[in-house]
């Protein structure tokens, strides 16, 4: 089985003025289909740029990233876009839903840039939301939204086009307890219906909700353990049992 | 096909989100699309009356009046294809609503000659079972309102009254219009002029040539003057007429052409302002579109259709106007399909092209949408250190130094308000100088106000009835005759008035005015015609006789293109001079001008012919109407701007707010930061805008004013206080505008977090 995705000694230097500045120095990093891998480490350790690279967002200074089998380093920003529309989901920390389009159109819009036909995404809007429990909140402006909302908006909208990777930047960490709990019982629930995620956090209660840890350093992976731990129940259990 | 689906939905959002502006980026844009066809309108139609009237009547390039029928061959003048005439024509006044106008009565067969033929625009042309038949030229009849079946009464030069009947309207391009041409015309069969003027020694012939090269008219009639010695009256050439007939709607198209150019520079920027601010304060959500896959060259097309489409449907709405506008007032005809299409391909690809940088700017936005997109932060600014070290208050000292944090919308937003103000400026300048026309008719030449025509009295007595008057300041006698001047072929007037001893009072602008005989002033045509200067002599030839003059000084001539050579009346030969023509009253100040005339009628029991001095202001009345709507549509560009100023402003500041309230400033205090911010550069921009403006005002009107003949020195700047008025109206507007989403703004509870 190929890997979803797959580094070969990754590299991302800054140029800061004169002063090269290394973000991310050497990462080999393997993640296998239906695999839920959190990266953590302190602020500064490179691991947003790292996710930021694996979806194509921000461009590496060497190395090789491989994505379905396929090699994607060496892809124009076009070419990446193309990809980003089918095969990657994006979660940012301040959800970034786009103002001035309802809530129903965030989530339609993946869809119909993907190419479905206006019925087939309204469909699959509609299905997203009932879902995520958002259905009376679809002809909504975001800013209307709680940010617990927003953030299930986002997931939605991530997962609008069943992605083979879902990137998660820092999901949970502008929300509060409550609603980080309901974001992270929806991140377990569609891993455990296949999805492979890989989610970047600081925070160890949100990672231990992962199969694997991987923990950056300066930009260098200083650990990856698996969890070995016969999973029970969803995200929220766990959480519930702390 | 997926990308256009998800990029309207996208587009149709973000209109939906900023209605007001978007509305006003259309407006903005149809006004100033419509300026430019109503411009384009006016000076193809002020071009092209004579060009299509010549076509239709198959005119002639030449027209010469003798004082007897020319015995000579005109037609074997090299270059003279066919001829016209010699038709008989004698001057008759004409009475109708109890006004009387000078006319030409002009004998004209049954069967319209092939050259130089009147056009039928409304009724029929002459029959010979009609003989008490007449057609009167179209812009006579416009100006007497005559239609097809009214009578036409008509006073020979004997006194006799004949009583005749309009049979049709006709169209020629022989003359001018009525009145700015006078006298008007009007045809009759030979039979009937023979009954009203039996005396041959009263009247001219007309004899028109069409030339097989229309350029070869000085030629030609340099022949004709040398062929027909004093038999010739005088000569005018198509170039005359087709001057005369664009006049008034030239001078109105370049008004409109300037503002309309001017305009489209300032909608451009404003168009470049706001769809760049637009995209500044968007900027995340095109990161947040690219992570979801759209290409650069997707967002910059999405940001091109969007802020295009808004300036396309502008240009659309703009020619429709223009051209609806035209329509009513020209007729449906008159508007040029080929100077709109140039427009509005022109305006079109202005619009694309002031949207595709900030379109281009957009799709390079990096995907990345957690990125920061703050303003650079610099030190701070020159002007913001002096604020602070005159302790001004700290709201006006952090106003100061937003204001340049971002130099290119700066220096848009001053530019695009500076712009818009200069056009203002030059348009109130316009104003004053109309205002100056109105209020100080001397100054323009009109120093008389009422011109007295002897009519059926003894001059001398007219001139008596004239003084008596306790209203009439002074009396000066005048004549006005057609001179040739040699090598021009070609006519000008010679305004005889006042006596070399008691000159007229023109306004000099150059030079002195005449002071003995032997002397004159000229206006900027007539300089610019016989291409003399001040100083130079001139020598005409006044039926016959020679008049040498020296012009000693330049006057300011609305009359005639300024082609006006004026003198005193005992420079020109006696058999000219005496008696004299007419008599210019000059009131005394604050005299009505009614009122005066009719206490001239009453004391000479109806028999004088008082006119009143026609003020070229108010033949340009309609320019404060252009004026206005031009106004309103620079205010909309204006106002664009700043909504786009002050969008950009907030959005810049929107995290910097929660941390001003938290160091402690008062919401009011933001309020001033952020009004600050945007209002200096509205009074950078403002301050700019007017002093450029005043600084051309008066050499643009002054050049005007020279080419269109009636030279420099008519020119006005605003007055002092119109400017300060509008600068501090505009200003005081600007800041309101701003003043509205700052207290918004300042007052809202900005999470620290939303960026």
């Amino acid at each position: 089985m190929t890997s979803v995705v797959k580094t070969v000694n990754l590299v991302k230097i800054y140029q800061d003025g004169a002063v090269p500045v290394p973000a991310v120095r050497g990462v080999d990093l393997q993640v296998e289909p239906g695999e839920f891998v959190a990266v953590m480490g302190p602020s500064g350790s490179g691991k947003s740029t790292l996710v930021h690279m694996l979806g194509g967002l921000d461009t590496r200074t060497s190395g090789e990233i491989w994505l379905d089998g396929k090699r994607v380093d060496t892809l124009s920003e076009s070419a990446w876009a193309l990809l980003r529309r089918k095969r990657i989901g994006f979660v940012f920390q301040f959800f970034n839903l786009v103002a001035n389009m309802t809530v129903g159109d965030n989530v339609e819009l993946p869809a119909l840039l993907a190419g479905a036909s206006p019925k087939v995404a309204r469909e699959r809007r509609e299905s997203l939301l009932a879902a995520l429990n958002l259905t009376d909140r679809a002809e909504a402006a975001p800013a209307q939204l709680s940010g617990g909302e927003q953030q299930r908006v986002a997931l939605a909208r991530a997962l609008a086009n069943q992605p083979s990777l879902l990137l998660a930047d820092e999901p949970t960490g502008n929300l509060d307890s409550r609603n980080t709990r309901d974001v992270l019982r929806l991140l377990g629930k569609v891993h455990k219906e296949g999805q492979t995620i890989v989610m970047v956090t600081h925070d160890a209660r949100v990672a231990s909700l992962a199969d694997r840890v991987v923990s950056l350093f300066d930009g260098e992976i200083v650990d990856d353990g698996r969890i070995a731990r016969r999973r029970t129940g969803t995200a929220g259990e766990v959480i519930d049992l702390r | 096909m997926s990308t256009t689906r998800a990029g309207s939905r996208w587009i149709r959002a973000d209109l939906r989100a900023r209605k007001a502006q978007a509305v006003l980026t259309v407006l903005a844009v149809a006004g100033i699309v419509a300026a430019l066809i109503t411009a384009a309108t006016l000076l193809e139609e002020g071009t092209n009356p004579w060009r299509s009237l010549s076509a239709q009547t198959d005119g002639a390039h030449v027209w010469l009046y003798t004082d007897d029928s020319p015995d000579v061959s005109l037609s074997g003048i090299d270059g003279v294809s066919q001829v016209a005439g010699p038709y008989r024509s004698v001057p008759v006044t004409v009475a109708q609503d109890g006004k009387k106008e000078p006319a030409a009565l002009r004998a004209m067969p049954a069967t319209p000659p092939k050259v130089a033929h009147p056009v039928v625009a409304e009724g029929r042309w002459l029959d010979p079972a009609q003989p008490d038949g007449v057609v009167v030229e179209r812009s006579f009849a416009r100006t007497l309102r005559l239609r097809v079946g009214a009578p036409f009464t008509i006073i020979a030069l004997s006194g006799g009254r004949h009583t005749l009947y309009v049979r049709g309207i006709a169209d020629t391009a022989e003359q001018g219009f009525y009145p700015q041409w006078t006298p008007g015309l009007a045809y009759v069969l030979p039979v009937m002029l023979d009954r009203i003027e039996p005396m041959l020694g009263r009247s001219e012939w007309v004899t028109g040539l069409r030339l097989a090269d229309p350029d070869a008219t000085q030629v030609v009639s340099q022949r004709v003057v040398v062929m027909l010695e004093d038999k010739l009256q005088r000569v005018y050439t198509w170039r005359e007429v087709r001057a005369a007939m664009e006049l008034d709607n030239r001078l109105l198209g370049t008004l409109l052409g300037l503002f309309g150019v001017v305009g489209l520079v300032a909608a451009a920027l404003a168009l470049a302002n706001a769809a760049g601010g637009r995209v500044l304060t968007q900027l995340r959500d095109l990161a947040t579109l690219k992570s979801l896959g759209f290409t650069r060259g997707q967002v910059a097309l999405l940001l091109l259709v969007e802020h295009g489409a808004l300036g396309l449907l502008g240009v659309a709405a703009g020619a429709v106007a223009g051209w609806g506008v035209m329509a009513l007032m020209l007729g449906g005809t008159s508007v040029a399909p080929g100077p709109v299409l140039a427009i509005v391909g022109g305006t079109a690809l202005v619009v694309l092209a002031a949207v595709g940088l900030p379109a281009w700017r957009g799709g390079r936005t990096p995907p990345i949408p957690d990125a920061p997109t703050a303003p650079p932060r610099g030190r701070l600014s020159r002007l913001a250190r002096l604020a602070l070290l005159v302790r001004l208050p700290p709201a006006l000292v952090l106003g100061t130094r937003d204001a340049f944090t971002r130099r290119m919308p700066a220096f848009l937003t001053a530019f695009g308000l500076a712009v818009p103000m200069m056009m203002i400026t030059i348009g109130l300048g316009v104003w004053a100088t109309l205002d100056d026309f109105a209020d100080h008719p001397e100054q323009v030449g009109q120093h008389a106000s009422l011109y007295v025509r002897p009519g059926k009295l003894e001059p001398a007595e007219a001139r008596r009835i004239a003084e008596r008057d306790p209203d009439v300041a002074a009396v000066y006698p005048g004549t006005e005759v057609n001179a040739l001047a040699p090598g021009e072929a070609r006519s000008v007037r010679v305004r005889a008035i006042g006596a070399s001893a008691r000159p007229y009072p023109f306004p000099v602008v150059e030079g002195r005015t005449y002071g003995r005989p032997g002397e004159a002033v000229a206006g900027q045509g007539l300089l610019d015609l016989l291409g003399v200067r001040i100083g130079d002599r001139v020598r005409l030839t006044v039926g016959g006789t020679p008049l040498i003059v020296r012009v000693v000084g330049r006057t300011i001539e609305p009359d005639l293109d300024g082609e006006v050579l004026s003198v005193g009346l005992d420079s020109l030969a006696a058999k000219d001079s005496v008696p004299p023509e007419f008599y210019a009253l000059a009131l005394k100040p604050g005299a009505d001008t009614g009122e005066v005339r009719g206490r001239l009628l009453a004391e000479s029991a109806e028999s004088l012919d008082v006119q009143a001095a026609v003020n070229p202001a108010d033949r340009l009345s309609i320019i404060r109407v252009i004026i206005v709507a031009l106004i309103a549509v620079l205010a909309l560009l204006g106002l664009a701007n700043l909504l786009t100023a002050s969008a950009l402003g907030l959005r810049d500041h929107a995290f910097d707010l929660a941390v001003l309230k938290a160091m402690g400033l008062t919401p009011r205090q933001v309020t001033a930061t952020l009004v600050t911010g945007t209002g200096l550069l509205v009074v950078l921009g403002v301050g700019v805008g007017a002093a450029a403006g005043m600084s051309v005002v008066t050499s643009l009107i002054d050049l005007q004013g020279h080419t269109s003949g009636v030279g420099a020195g008519i020119g006005r700047a605003p007055t002092a206080l119109t400017l300060t008025v509008a600068v501090t109206g505009v200003v005081g507007t600007a800041l309101a505008v701003a003043l509205i989403p700052a207290r918004r703004a300042a007052r809202a509870q900005v999470p620290v977090t939303s960026r």
